[in-house]
């Protein structure tokens, strides 16, 4: 892999703004995967070096872990970078929203945010928790008449129909996450549904789960990464985001990255049809069907059960346990 | 399947207890509660058609599943007994259930009796060819120890593609008719728990269908309604509507004091299908369940518009109707024949 230090990634107009992104973002959450601090620090050293300027994360990932791991390996570079976190109210109110905006500021050393997004729409009635009196609508627009975020947003992996609702809001977004890859193209499809109505309003789109959150459909050989990272970041978004939890992951997108070459029209669907048979029921994209990819913080909010195996319900059991150490390690 | 398994029971109990206690939540729905004499299970479960296929059936009718919970095959023989006995004539099953058990018990417990039911199962070939599908026929009809079914149905019709491999060349579409032509099976239909508009990509086929099953509740009404959506055309369409999950597949609505079990299986029982399933692994829960549906009197339109006025905040983000939102409720055949993840490694 090569060392790419100096290279860098296409730049893209963030929405109707006058910022730019990195057509390739940083995911927050596989940030915590890394073995340690040391380890998540030279990623993201080397992740700013390569070209990276979109950096995602969110307040609930991993208990915290990964805004301070992110933090640190932003010191004395956060200036160079686009830095974006989520709140994670689930329905909640503007208050709790806005609490966990000074947490994820101190967390992430930092002063200001240049996106803030309201993560994890899920639920059908979520747009209208979020426009309702005292929603999490209001602490957007605290947030950013106080000068702590520059753009806001929101995101969420489940429904097509929820982003259009939220969209339905009339709040002033300035951009939406979702999901795009070249299964969503031919199931309950963000591509087809939601991406098109935002470049219509202008607002910034952020793709994300390119490689369909755990890259399921790599290792069954259905496509290769270069394919699947290319294909999402030849749709029409600002960047694309990722996750890399450990430096050859980041190289070898830091790689595809740096000589991007759109996709034509015909290649991409060539790829959507090439997944479409097996883009049929789901099974790559269990992240709109099932609660997989919810995180306990939204569960609870919604009166869902939590799932004991996830990630982030295990950190909560492991915190329970004092080892002396922080963020003690998962043990199974 | 374990873990799914242990908490319909550890409902059934639960809904068993709340049944006959004080109702709770603003509902303007008001029942006599009593405790169960024999006295007051005296008269039948009332009949209602099927549908257009000219037979009647129960208007509460026993789900299968329930049976291979039961603590034994005696338990569940008693149960099915019991229930001919106070004029439940509709007996669901499926291929699947308990890998079979849910079957034989039936067909032990309908011994000498078996023209008094409506023997109803389902085949699970789950995207496969009409080959395997016949072949499910046979074996259900081994374990139901008859030669015909009364109704049988495609289960589990949930995944987006379900309807394309249904309906795909030698399918299983193909199998319900072959049957049916055979004098194997006298009516034939589908099932699912997820999603209004799978159902209603199975009806645009304009495939001869006499029964539907659905999930049908009075959180159902507001939130991705099969009520709403599926059941008026249904019966359009002259189908035989097969209610479900009266009680959120688990007593979720129950357990999270939004309604108690009597207020959902009313409610269910007063929407305008055939029968409503309901499972019962013990006498209890039976007798929970014929304190309503025997001499059953149907809920006004307004009490049943106050019920699901109550239930649509619970309701709207569909926590208390997991097997819509979750994979919970999937079988194990259909997740392996789609390539999803077994229950334990995906419980939700």
């Amino acid at each position: 892999m090569t060392q790419s230090s100096g290279s860098s990634i296409p730049l893209r107009k963030f929405g109707h703004s006058d910022a730019q992104v990195s057509a390739l973002g940083f995911g927050g959450h596989h940030l915590g995967e890394a073995p340690d601090e040391k380890t998540a620090v030279e990623i993201v050293h080397q992740a700013v070096d390569g070209g990276i300027t979109f950096f995602d994360n969110c307040w609930e990932y991993r208990r915290g872990k990964t805004e301070i791991w992110m933090g640190a390996g932003l010191k004395g570079r956060r200036h160079k970078v686009f830095l974006m976190t989520k709140t994670c109210p689930h329905g909640r109110d503007a208050d709790l929203a806005l609490s966990m905006l000074e947490e994820s500021l101190r967390r992430l050393q930092t002063d200001h945010l240049d996106l803030w997004q309201v993560h994890g729409m899920a639920f059908d009635n979520d747009p209208d928790l979020f426009i309702h009196p005292k929603g999490a609508a209001e602490a957007l627009e605290k947030a950013k008449k106080d000068g702590k975020v520059r753009f806001v947003g929101f995101t969420g992996h489940h429904s097509a129909k929820v982003h259009l609702g939220m969209l339905q809001t009339g709040f002033p977004f300035d951009a939406v996450q979702m999901p795009l890859n070249a299964f969503d193209a031919n199931f309950k499809s963000f591509e087809c549904q939601v991406l098109p109505e935002l470049n219509k309003r202008g607002i910034a789109a952020l793709g994300m789960k390119p490689l369909n959150g755990h890259g399921e459909a790599i290792k069954n050989g259905v496509v290769t990464a270069a394919e699947a990272l290319r294909y999402a970041m030849s749709l029409p978004v600002a960047t694309t985001i990722t996750g890399m939890d450990s430096l050859e992951v980041l190289h070898q997108n830091l790689e595809i990255a740096q000589s991007f070459k759109p996709f034509s029209e015909a290649e991409m669907q060539q790829l959507r049809d090439r997944c479409k048979q097996e883009a049929a029921d789901g099974r790559y994209e269990l992240y709109k069907l099932s609660l997989k990819f919810d995180n306990p913080e939204a569960r609870l909010a919604h009166n869902f059960p939590l799932d004991n195996q996830q990630s982030e319900v295990q950190d909560m059991l492991g915190a329970q346990q004092n080892t002396g150490h922080p963020f003690p390690e998962r043990k199974f | 399947m374990a873990e799914n398994e242990w908490n319909r029971r550890k409902f059934i109990k639960t809904a068993a207890v709340l049944g006959t206690s004080p109702l709770v939540g603003g509902a303007n729905v008001t029942q006599k509660q009593n405790d169960s004499t024999e006295s007051e299970l005296s008269g039948l479960v009332p009949r209602r058609p099927l549908g257009r296929t000219g037979v009647e059936v129960s208007g509460m009718g026993l789900g299968g599943y329930h049976l291979g919970s039961a603590e034994t095959d005696q338990a569940a023989t008693e149960i099915v007994a019991k229930a001919l006995d106070h004029g439940v004539n509709f007996f669901d099953n499926a291929w699947e259930y308990h890998d079979g058990l849910s079957e034989e018990r039936l067909g032990k417990a309908l011994r000498g009796k078996r023209q008094q039911a409506i023997v109803m199962t389902k085949v699970c070939s789950h995207g496969r060819d009409k080959k395997i599908a016949m072949r499910m026929l046979e074996e259900s009809l081994r374990r139901l120890q008859t030669d015909h079914l009364d109704v049988w149905q495609i289960h589990e019709v949930i995944y987006e593609n379900d309807p394309d491999l249904i309906f795909a060349q030698n399918g299983a579409a193909e199998a319900l008719l072959s049957a049916k032509q055979q004098g194997k099976v006298r009516f034939i239909g589908f099932t699912g728990h997820k999603d209004p508009e799978i159902h209603l990509k199975m009806l645009s086929h304009d495939f001869p269908f006499d029964t539907i099953q659905m999930p049908l509740n009075c959180c159902d009404a507001t939130f991705r309604s099969f009520e709403t959506q599926v059941l008026p055309e249904a019966n359009r369409r002259g189908l035989a509507p097969l209610g479900m999950k009266s009680l959120g597949g688990s007593g979720e609505p129950v357990k999270a004091g939004a309604i108690t079990a009597e207020q959902g299986l009313r409610y269910a029982m007063s929407l305008p299908v055939a029968t409503t399933i309901s499972g019962v692994d013990s006498m209890a829960v039976l007798d929970q369940n014929l304190r309503v549906a025997v001499n059953f009197q149907p809920l006004a339109a307004s009490e049943m518009q106050s019920l699901r006025d109550h239930c649509r905040l619970f309701a709207a983000d569909g926590h208390l109707e997991l097997f819509k939102m979750t994979t919970k409720y999937d079988g194990k055949v259909g997740r392996e024949q789609h390539h999803f993840p077994t229950v334990e490694q995906l419980p939700l």
